[in-house]
């Protein structure tokens, strides 16, 4: 603890502040309108939060006229699957799933192997290069990423890789914020701990295998959550390096359907594009959602975990 | 050197040559890593500083221009209200953020608040949701003619806004967008922040009389005072270098009013000037990199 707190001279202690002292400080009287306050605004802001969500969600199975004619009000009995129908035929969200499913398990598991492995060694080793090797990485975390778009284009037309699944997986697969944390993680794993497990025979890659990795559990869950989330959620390299319809993943897809609607803002096409566009989006949303409720303790104590401490 | 059997070790396993020497074992760790690293993160990088010093259009050979590419972007007008855009979004963005996180995270930090696994939930939704479905949402809620939030306007006998298509308006809807957007992420982090604290620095204030706002600003924030560093350094490289989000829901309009400076350096690209768009990209590091310091200075020299 740096800050030492001064105690109040005696002499300006009046009397409330010491009578407050004795009375525990959940039933003051002052503090129930207080707690009924953080209460509202903590609901009304978390409705406003998820209120864009639910309304692409509903809305998505009104009949699409009334989605621009009436875009807050409820019909039941009008509820239909048209719009999900359409977007089903005009765009290919099956094979767009499928893709990303393929680019999910095979850059996860490059990601969620080789982050903590490298970072391990960053932390708990040293070695001649590993200062001048980290300081790029810190460098590559300031950069923006549409900065590497060409040249890695350019890398891809070389290799003969445009449209294709290497395209997808290898760029980005180890990214600068995962080492960065993971170093961070692995740094406050006690040495004694990887000493014994030394001692007792236990080789160098043993030690990551059995003991590193089961104690850092809870950051390697969080990492998994948001590298689920980012490879899930990437679209703009994407959209540059594998646009072809055989390859697009869900987010070009969706990018696709989106551009349709600057160029329909008149009448029924617009409603008819709308309804497509937020079938598609709630479709793209929900499974990731479904993961995340299911996952939500490990990514926020994942996120606890590893970020800095106050 | 632990290569050779240990001598004089008569219990446990006999202790093998280990296949993996401890001086080698972390070359071996980071190879795959850096493999990957140099192919696709610092050969481009260095391939682009190169690009930022020449012409080149995309085919053919590339003519050394010098600083050109960087003089010119420095007398350019459009270069510095892409600036000035981000810097305004900046302002809109990052000091309600750091506000309203806080906020939020010391009300969740207090035991006394029920349902708070669902806040959390509520929070993080839109941070979780993907871009592109988040932002075609916002062009169907915002449309000025058709859109739920003008609905909701008239519904209270107000006048439509064109909340995307006027210049005065569509940047603080790609602002609100932002908030939306990553508030929750920024939450999570400062709790992470407020739950290292001890509680007993609170009983001792309270004991004192300090008033929950006199805590608040006593302990509470110079305590965090890091996570909230932490904080803004994140939001102004995420601000500064925001793209995708002006991409998809104004493509920089109306009049370049949401024209950002990841946006401008993309327009570069479309137009085929690769090399400024390089010397762009290295004026904008420059930048971030700039502010970051700033705000780790400031936020350090204040106690």
């Amino acid at each position: 603890m740096t800050t030492t707190h001064a105690p109040t001279p005696a002499g300006t202690r009046s009397a409330r502040t010491r009578a407050a002292a004795t009375r525990p400080p959940r039933t003051s009287p002052r503090g129930l309108p207080a707690a009924v306050g953080s209460q509202v605004f903590l609901l009304l802001l978390a409705l406003a939060f998820l209120a864009p969500v639910v309304w692409a969600l509903i809305s998505a199975f009104k009949p699409a006229t009334q989605i621009i004619s009436d875009p807050l009000g409820l019909d039941l009995t009008a509820l239909t699957l048209d719009n999900y129908r359409r977007m089903f035929a005009d765009v290919p969200i099956g094979q767009g799933f499928l893709n990303t499913a393929v680019v999910l398990v095979t850059k996860g598991t490059i990601t969620l192997f080789c982050a903590p492995l490298a970072a391990y060694a960053f932390a708990k080793y040293r070695f001649p290069g590993r200062d001048l090797l980290f300081g790029t990485v810190l460098i590559t975390l300031m950069l923006p990423t549409i900065v590497l778009i060409i040249p890695l284009l350019l890398e891809m037309k070389a290799l003969g890789w445009v449209n294709t699944y290497q395209a997808l997986v290898l760029p980005g697969a180890v990214d600068a914020f995962a080492i960065f944390w993971m170093r961070q993680v692995i740094a406050d794993v006690p040495d004694e701990l990887l000493d014994a497990a030394r001692v007792d025979g236990c080789g160098e890659f043993g030690i990551f295998t059995r003991i590193v990795l089961p104690v850092i559990r809870p950051a390697l869950a969080g990492l998994a959550v948001l590298t689920v989330m980012n490879i899930y959620n990437d679209f703009v390299w994407p959209v540059v390096a594998a646009s072809s319809e055989r390859m697009a993943t869900l987010q070009v897809v969706l990018s696709t359907l989106a551009q349709n609607i600057t160029g329909n803002r008149v009448g029924a096409d617009y409603a008819t594009v709308t309804g497509e566009l937020l079938a598609a989006a709630s479709i793209a949303l929900v499974p990731l959602l479904i993961v995340f409720i299911a996952l939500q303790r490990h990514f926020i104590n994942g996120i606890l975990a590893g970020s800095v401490k106050g | 050197m632990s290569v050779l059997v240990a001598p004089g070790r008569s219990r446990g396993r006999p202790m093998l040559r280990p296949w993996l020497p401890r001086k080698v074992a972390p070359y071996v760790f980071v190879l795959p890593f850096v493999a990957l690293f140099v192919a696709f993160s610092v050969y481009p990088m260095l391939f682009t500083l190169r690009l930022s010093f020449t012409d080149w259009r995309g085919s053919g050979a590339a003519r050394w221009v010098g600083w050109d590419n960087y003089t010119y972007l420095l007398g350019n007008e459009m270069f510095w209200g892409s600036l000035g855009n981000s810097a305004a979004l900046w302002l809109m963005i990052v000091p309600v953020q750091v506000v309203l996180g806080l906020l939020v995270a010391v009300l969740l930090n207090n035991a006394k608040i029920c349902m708070r696994s669902f806040y959390r939930i509520a929070f993080l939704v839109p941070f979780v949701t993907p871009l592109v479905a988040v932002a075609q949402i916002w062009v169907v809620v915002f449309d000025q003619d058709y859109g739920a939030v003008n609905s909701l306007l008239n519904l209270v006998g107000l006048p439509d806004v064109g909340w995307l298509t006027t210049s005065e308006f569509a940047k603080p809807t790609l602002a609100l967008l932002f908030l939306w957007k990553t508030t929750g992420f920024i939450v999570i982090i400062l709790l992470s922040g407020l739950q290292s604290i001890d509680a007993g620095v609170y009983e001792a204030a309270a004991i004192d009389g300090a008033s929950r706002t006199r805590q608040l600003w006593s302990i509470t924030v110079p305590l965090v005072r890091r996570t909230l560093m932490f904080s803004v350094v994140l939001q102004t490289l995420a601000v500064f270098q925001m793209f995708a989000e002006p991409f998809v829901v104004t493509d920089g309009g109306p009049y370049n009013s949401t024209t950002t400076a990841g946006l401008h350096l993309y327009e570069h690209i479309t137009r085929g000037d690769l090399g400024t768009g390089a010397a762009n990209s290295f004026l904008l590091v420059v930048v971030v990199m700039g502010l970051s310091l700033l705000f780790v200075r400031f936020l350090r020299t204040e106690d």
